[in-house]
């Protein structure tokens, strides 16, 4: 019986050691990222002026002339943007006296309209910032004063929105 | 010999005593399972992915987010349970030691059979939690945020370590 209890105490002994186990721990990692751009500015930085008009002859200026007007971009480097002109008046005016307008546009990654790409002011366009976070848009047109229209000064505002 | 009434002899057969012995020692050495002895370890799948992001602009990337949610894989012991305790940063190291804050929601912490990122159950990640590994010892635990960029955040690249410590509960 000795015996017995002995080899059972010694058995009970062995389950004892391999039941344990030591409590396992451990990490891992991951990364969170996030890449913050340039917010977006648009200048008016030059008005479009037609300058002189006579009733009933029209009068165009091309984005190449020195009355085009144009915006300055700046943003983030290469990135693509879409252009829109959410303002674009049909008509010039002078107090209740309208000058009919339309208008052409066309953007560069560098000041230059002689190498403007042209595009639809009503459709808008899409192209991407220089590598340096520039773009330049020009805005030229054509005013057609009718035979009778008032003399004055005729005025309108027309705004550019970029977006990412 | 001479026995009180009511007694049973003291004595056990010797053989019986061998077989018992014998046995015990058996279960003793088979009764530990291969996969207690099974490593932990956690392994990173997929970082937590905000993209671009504008200044002022608020932008959340859920756990259910197969391409921008946060991923993590354990393995380790079958039908174990194990604590899950996420270090989470209160933001982002950006340029010029620029600081982009991040938070993290009730919501915003899952785990799953591995793999399974579309039946995950939700949990806090701001506070331990413990899930169950499976059968074959896994379980894929996903993490979802928010970047916060202020106003007046500085343009760059932002990142920062997010870690998940696993504890195998006895």
């Amino acid at each position: 019986m000795k015996r017995l209890t002995q080899s059972l105490a010694a058995v009970l002994f062995v389950v004892g050691l391999t039941s344990s186990a030591a409590a396992q721990s451990n990490s891992g990692s991951i990364t969170a990222t996030a890449q913050v751009q340039q917010p977006i500015n648009v200048n008016g930085a030059v008005n479009l002026s037609f300058g002189n008009v006579f009733p009933g002859v029209n009068k165009a200026v091309l984005l190449t002339d020195a009355g085009a007007g144009r915006f300055d971009v700046t943003g983030q480097a290469s990135t693509p943007v879409n252009l829109a002109y959410t303002a674009l008046p049909t008509n010039l005016a002078n107090g209740g006296n309208n000058l009919p307008v339309s208008f052409t546009s066309g953007y560069n990654t560098s000041n230059s309209a002689a190498g403007a790409t042209s595009f639809a002011p009503g459709s808008g366009a899409s192209t991407s910032l220089s590598g340096t976070g520039a773009l330049f848009v020009f805005l030229g047109g054509t005013v057609t004063p009718a035979v009778n229209q008032a003399a004055g000064t005729y005025t309108g505002t027309v705004t550019l929105q970029v977006t990412y | 010999m001479w026995r009180r009434a009511g007694t049973a002899p003291a004595e056990v057969p010797r053989g019986l005593c061998r077989c018992v012995i014998l046995s015990l020692l058996s279960s003793a050495l088979w009764a530990t399972p291969a996969e207690a002895q099974r490593p932990l370890t956690v392994q990173g799948a997929r970082s937590l992915t905000f993209g671009s992001l504008l200044a002022g602009v608020n932008k959340t990337v859920l756990r259910t987010d197969v391409v921008n949610g946060g991923q993590l894989d354990i393995s380790g012991p079958g039908r174990a349970s194990v604590l899950l305790t996420f270090t989470l940063p209160a933001s982002m190291t950006g340029p010029a030691g620029a600081t982009l804050p991040l938070s993290f929601g009730s919501n915003d912490g899952g785990w799953s059979p591995p793999q399974q990122i579309g039946t995950q159950t939700a949990f806090d990640p701001r506070v331990p939690y413990t899930a169950p590994l499976d059968q074959n010892g896994k379980v894929s635990v996903y993490l979802g945020g928010t970047a916060k960029p202020t106003a007046n955040q500085k343009a760059g690249s932002y990142s920062g370590t997010i870690t998940l410590t696993v504890v195998v509960l006895p």
